[in-house]
């Protein structure tokens, strides 16, 4: 019974597991030895063609971190859009084809981001390995990625009229709140 | 509806619940303590 | 002109909030942050209209409603764009008014103002005759392009103008200090 009970569950079993690994990993020891361990890593991320070349070309940097910067900005566009139709704004959009439609360009973006984002981080890599907001950016940024690809598309994915309203609009806050962060913490990474 | 398509919108249903719950607390957690700690910056800084 | 400008700059430069957001350490930056972050609303819908018009994206959604829903949000971005770059400008203005991206950054957005203008006139003008075709007619979509790489470069000018490369209080060559607006025995910088 409880097996069975289990089985049919197993997204959200996984999901609860996960966020309840995460909390106590954030409060073990784990994490200060983790962070030790990956120092190599980065180290290693300043020696690749990318932190070479980003640290040499300040103008190179510049012109990959202003791609950095239009690719946020689609990103955060195809999210007002789509999480906004999914909160009842722009009536009269056809929900179903906004929502698909932008799931596509944000990924594409989410792509340039990445693609930028690594450069970025290969040039400043050890800087940025002690800056506590460079680790939340990564945080936020695995919990938008996984929460958007198999927690929120499957949703979607289905007859809309048939989710419930108030489970499309918690999906939609949360996905704001989830990019939102992951953009305002990688904006004070410049600044710290 | 198929039983099994039935438990698997409800496992998605659950999961989004879940995950959403997690990314809303995350976000309350992580700005308390932000705006907090620039708070506290400020007031050392001005008493 | 250039000593206009300066002077101007100078004025503004020794009022007395345009030292404080200068001093202030948070206050610039979530002005600055802001204008960064609100490319979202404003760059961000904007390239997804431009997107629509070239048949790249959103392509068997009515371009004339997408535009017309999305316009206030926009808008709205905008709004908020123009009023902290503006409080930026003001927090630094004689290095600012001297930088030779803001001056290509300013240009660019009168580009861009006439760009969105024409555009706008021709979409109001055509629309109806190609509302769920996957692309907007030719000159739509040339004003879309333009509008896509012009508004890539200012964001680019935008992230050099932190660059002192061509800053006046450096030697340069007569060119940029043409350019930029370098005034000879200038104090302030």
């Amino acid at each position: 019974m409880i097996f069975s009970l289990m089985l049919n569950y197993r997204k959200t079993l996984c999901s609860s597991l996960f966020f309840l690994l995460l909390v106590s990993f954030f409060f073990s020891e784990l994490i200060s030895s983790s962070h030790i361990a990956v120092l190599p890593v980065f180290e290693w991320m300043e020696t690749t063609w990318f932190g070479v070349a980003g640290k040499t070309w300040g103008a190179l940097f510049a012109v990959v971190q202003a791609g950095h910067l239009v690719g946020l900005g689609v990103l955060g566009g195809s999210v007002i859009a789509s999480d906004g139709r999914l909160l009842g704004l722009f009536k009269g959009l056809p929900m179903r084809l906004v929502v698909d439609r932008c799931h596509s360009v944000f990924a594409w973006s989410l792509a340039l981001l990445v693609a930028t984002g690594i450069f970025m981080a290969c040039g400043v890599a050890i800087k940025i390995y002690y800056m506590p907001v460079y680790w939340y950016k990564m945080l936020a940024l695995t919990l938008g990625v996984l929460f958007v690809f198999f927690i929120r598309k499957p949703i979607l994915d289905r007859d809309l009229d048939q989710v419930n309203p108030w489970l499309l609009r918690l999906l939609a806050i949360s996905s704001i709140m989830i990019w939102f962060t992951v953009a305002a913490t990688g904006r004070w990474i410049g600044f710290s | 509806m198929s039983n099994k398509d039935d438990f698997k919108a409800r496992d998605d249903r659950g999961a989004g619940i879940v995950f959403a719950g997690g990314i809303v607390v995350f976000f309350i957690v992580y700005w308390y303590f932000e705006v907090q700690s620039v708070r506290e910056l400020l007031e050392m800084a001005y008493g | 002109m250039n000593q206009l400008i300066y002077n101007a700059a100078v004025w503004l430069d020794n009022t007395e909030w345009s030292t404080r957001i200068h001093e202030s350490y948070y206050l610039y930056n979530w002005i600055e942050s802001t204008h960064v972050l609100t490319l979202m609303l404003s760059l961000g819908i904007l390239f997804l209209i431009d997107l629509r018009m070239l048949g790249w994206a959103f392509a068997d959604i009515s371009a004339n409603k997408l535009a017309t829903r999305l316009n206030t949000p926009m808008l709205l971005g905008f709004v908020v764009m123009f009023a902290t770059g503006i409080l930026l400008v003001y927090a630094v203005p004689v290095r600012s008014a001297q930088s030779v991206w803001f001056r290509l950054k300013i240009g660019l957005l009168i580009i861009c103002a006439i760009n969105a203008l024409l555009f706008h006139r021709k979409m109001t003008a055509s629309i109806g005759s190609w509302d769920f075709e996957p692309r907007a007619p030719k000159a739509l979509r040339v004003g879309a392009l333009i509008s896509l790489i012009t508004w890539s470069v200012i964001v680019i000018c935008g992230r050099f103008i932190a660059y002192d490369w061509y800053d006046c209080n450096y030697p340069q060559s007569d060119f940029i200090r043409g350019i930029a607006g370098c005034i000879d025995g200038q104090t302030q910088f």
